[in-house]
């Protein structure tokens, strides 16, 4: 062992220590069961036990009866998402008059983002030009502004009480203007089947189509979830549905407060939102691994969550078994008094594949030298309201950075400043209004181009 | 308030007085012995006849009636069945400490010791146990909250604490079971309620047992880790927010309510798990059976306001009540169901999860 690396060795273990210690000071006062202790009757704001009359009521208090398996093993539940969003410009991100080949420019459009499922203002370069298919699905509202259904979500699920299957379908009905958006469609977003063997242990299989493993994006995906309005500038390359296998084991680790967990996956087309691959189906032949460690430290001050990321696997676009794409990450959640802070670091390499490319949106020529590096940050601190109907205000910014090119073209670096608000109302309702303040850094012209959205999210 | 408790004070040094001379020739000579008591015999017992008058103006002058009307209630049978007793009077001495059996959470000494002189009583009386008399109104209260009374021939009109029972309807899908329904006040001040001793809320099996429970303010709950995985619980429902941190199995952690309101439950490692404290800051309260049955106990007579509590109703109900010396039945209160359950339940940051994906 060098000196650098036993010094190194002596930071970790130093650092595990104070982990172990802190954790250890955290502790709840947990006692070994045993008879009640009296009331404590002696601290402050504790009445004169002469004065307070014996309610006398020794009721244990009220649990359902068992119901019949029939009766609770389907469930049924869902949301509607409705928007109001502006764009500037034409929506698009291409400057008036530009002749820049591909119209993509060889990346992701900048980021007129407008809805939770990233869906941007528009696409429409209007002249025709060549794409090269890294274009997101459009909401087709130009730089009008707009309402939008954006989702309609119906989830069923079924499970016998008690019994380790459960069966998960989520459809989502996503009315768009056509021709110049997407046309409205019904999308089988997920349906799996999840056995769960071990009543002792937080092990659980799935099967069928389901979210991705990668970072901590993707839990996020459901409008009544997210915080914002809008998803990251990454979310493309990491909080996309697939079809395939996957595994998710965490142990905790009481006595230090903490758990790792991991969480795994085989699938045909890895991480993408299905706008730049095709999850129905193995394209290339070959599974895309994918698959998350995560570390959790769960004290009663604060909890935090680390997690990395790594993906290995064909490119589901195009047929070439050899063009590979990969993927790392790092992700960090942490939570105080209130305030989340979490943040994400994604870096995606994608070999050139043989054409045609083929994604959701259809097929293009070629299929690209692809890489990206893009991270985010989000700040938000939830405050709760003691109403009955306002429950929680959540102010909220976010930094959004993606540097990205395709093999022969120049980089483009763009970033975003988000900042928003949200009100969750009753158990059932959020409102939520936000700006998107993008900005073109280098390697693309300036564009008007800032978006403000906003969202209704009624569950039921 | 001060001129009553002398009254009462006044009274019951009177009558323990009297007792005392009497109750040392009656321990003397025993119930095995009663006729050779025959000192006692003739000697009325007084307190039958001797009024309380203990005026009543504030809620805090009921709450000291009650409690001395009980005292005197368990007193006057006490030394009236002796009496009784010695004067060979056994049909009486043992109507009476029967009577005086029936008291709810009698001390359990006088249980102790009366139990055999009881049924002594019974047997020289011919054996057979006579139909209950008159039971007194203070077998259906508490000790506190209550307004024992005597027999109506040797007490002035009292207001005895009564039940308050009905049924509740509604509750959409989850139904009327776990309603919490609870008194104030409408003419004075509410009692404050004695916390109450030996709640317990298991984790077994992912879920909250019971999966709503009703304690009065200051009531410390047991939270009871019996599944054999780690587990948590917290609430972020202010002002009763809390965390119990990582507890393993047979572990236990204790948490005292100190403020009125609902306080949902949950669990930061198991996503499913969902349940309720509620608090009340009345000692007036029932949780509904599944059926919407409830009753609560040992009410005042006077006005007060019903309030219910449902975890499928958006809003609690309030409505006035006349509590009246019968006291209340079949009283009917519908609670709505206007409120779906979560299909996001929080971790302790507060963020969303989906529940039924287990994130």
């Amino acid at each position: 062992m060098t000196g650098g690396s036993r010094r190194g060795a002596i930071l970790v273990g130093l650092g595990a220590l104070l982990v172990a210690t802190a954790a250890r000071a955290q502790e709840p006062p947990v006692v070994p069961a045993a008879p009640l202790p009296p009331p404590d009757q002696s601290s402050p704001g504790t009445p004169d036990p002469e004065d307070l009359v014996d309610a006398g009521n020794d009721s244990p208090g009220y649990t359902p009866p068992a119901p019949a398996p029939a009766e609770s093993a389907l469930h049924i539940d869902g949301y509607v998402d409705v928007g109001f969003a502006k764009a500037q410009g034409n929506g698009t991100s291409f400057p008036r008059q530009d002749s820049a080949v591909p119209a993509d420019y060889g990346v992701d459009t900048f980021a007129p983002a407008v809805n939770s499922r990233g869906d941007v203002a528009s696409t429409d370069p209007g002249d025709g030009r060549f794409l090269n298919g890294f274009l997101p699905r459009s909401a087709g509202i130009g730089g009008n502004a707009s309402f939008l259904l954006n989702t309609l979500d119906l989830d069923l699920r079924y499970q016998r009480p008690g019994a380790p299957l459960m069966i998960f379908s989520r459809v989502q009905f996503l009315p768009r203007l056509s021709p110049s958006g997407d046309a409205g469609r019904f999308l089988v977003e997920q349906a799996f089947g999840r056995l769960m063997p071990f009543d002792t242990q937080e092990l659980a299989i799935s099967v069928g189509k389901f979210d991705s493993v990668f970072g901590i994006e993707y839990l996020d995906n459901q409008a009544p979830i997210r915080t914002g309005v809008t998803p990251s500038l990454a979310a493309r390359y990491t909080t996309g549905q697939s079809i395939g296998a996957k595994i998710f084991y965490r142990l905790q680790l009481g006595a230090i407060g903490s758990a790792v967990s991991l969480n795994a996956a085989a699938t045909n087309s890895g991480n993408m939102v299905e706008s730049l691959q095709a999850p129905d189906a193995s394209v290339a032949g070959g599974p895309v691994v994918s698959a998350r460690l995560g570390y959790e430290l769960n004290l009663r001050p604060f909890q935090l969550k680390l997690g990395g990321s790594a993906l290995h696997g064909p490119r589901n676009d195009q047929r070439d078994r050899k063009a590979m794409q990969r993927m790392e990450g790092g992700d960090l959640r942490l939570y105080v008094a209130g305030v989340a802070l979490t943040g994400e670091y994604v870096r995606v390499d994608e070999d050139e594949g043989t054409g045609p490319k083929l994604t959701n949106l259809g097929t293009f020529p070629l299929a690209s030298g692809f890489h990206a590096r893009a991270l985010w940050g989000q700040l938000a601190y939830a405050l709760s309201i003691d109403s009955a109907s306002l429950q929680k205000v959540t102010p909220y910014v976010r930094y959004e950075w993606r540097h990205a090119w395709f093999d022969g073209f120049v980089p483009i670096t763009v970033d975003r400043l988000v900042g928003g608000l949200r009100l969750d109302l009753w158990d059932v309702l959020s409102i939520k209004g936000e700006v998107l303040i993008n900005r073109e850094r280098a390697g693309a012209p300036n564009v008007p181009n800032n978006v403000y959205t906003s969202s209704v999210v009624y569950q039921w | 308030m001060v001129r009553a408790s002398l009254v009462v004070s006044c009274a019951l040094v009177l009558g323990a007085a009297f007792i005392n001379d009497s109750v040392s020739v009656a321990l003397a000579a025993g119930p095995g012995n009663a006729s050779a008591a025959p000192a006692t015999a003739s000697r009325p017992w007084p307190a039958e006849e001797m009024p309380l008058p203990l005026a009543v103006r504030t809620p805090q002058d009921l709450a000291v009636k009650a409690v001395a009307e009980r005292q005197y209630l368990i007193f006057n049978l006490l030394a009236g069945g002796k009496m009784a007793y010695d004067s060979g009077n056994f049909a009486a001495a043992a109507a009476k400490w029967e009577t005086l059996l029936r008291i709810p959470r009698l001390d359990p000494e006088i249980e102790r010791v009366m139990r055999p002189l009881a049924d002594d009583a019974r047997a020289r009386a011919g054996g057979s146990a006579s139909p209950p008399g008159p039971v007194p109104p203070v077998a259906e209260e508490e000790p506190a909250g209550a307004g024992a009374s005597e027999p109506a021939s040797s007490l002035p009109a009292r207001a005895p604490a009564v039940p308050v029972s009905g049924t509740i309807s509604g509750g959409g899908n989850l139904g009327p079971g776990g309603t919490v329904i609870w008194l104030k006040r409408a003419d004075g001040r509410t009692p404050r309620p004695a916390p109450a001793r030996g709640k317990v809320i298991t984790q077994r099996n992912k879920t909250f047992l019971p999966h709503v429970l009703a304690v009065p303010v200051g009531t410390t709950v047991d939270f009871r880790n019996e599944d054999d995985i780690f587990h948590n619980v917290f609430s972020l429902s202010r002002p009763n927010d809390f965390d119990t941190g990582l507890y393993r199995q047979g572990a236990s952690y204790t948490q005292t309510f100190r403020k009125a309101g609902m306080v949902q439950i949950l669990c930061n490692i198991h996503a499913s798990m969902l349940g309720y404290v509620y608090v009340v800051d009345s000692p007036y309260y029932a949780q509904a059976e599944a059926n919407g049955a409830f009753k609560i106990k040992n009410v005042p007579p006077g006005e007060y306001d019903l309030e219910t509590w449902n975890e499928a109703s958006l809003h609690p109900t309030k409505q006035r009540l006349t509590v009246g010396a019968d006291g209340v039945r079949g009283l009917v209160v519908k609670v709505s169901g206007d409120r779906a359950a979560p299909t996001t339940l929080p971790d302790k940051s507060g963020k969303p999860r989906q529940a039924h994906l287990g994130y």
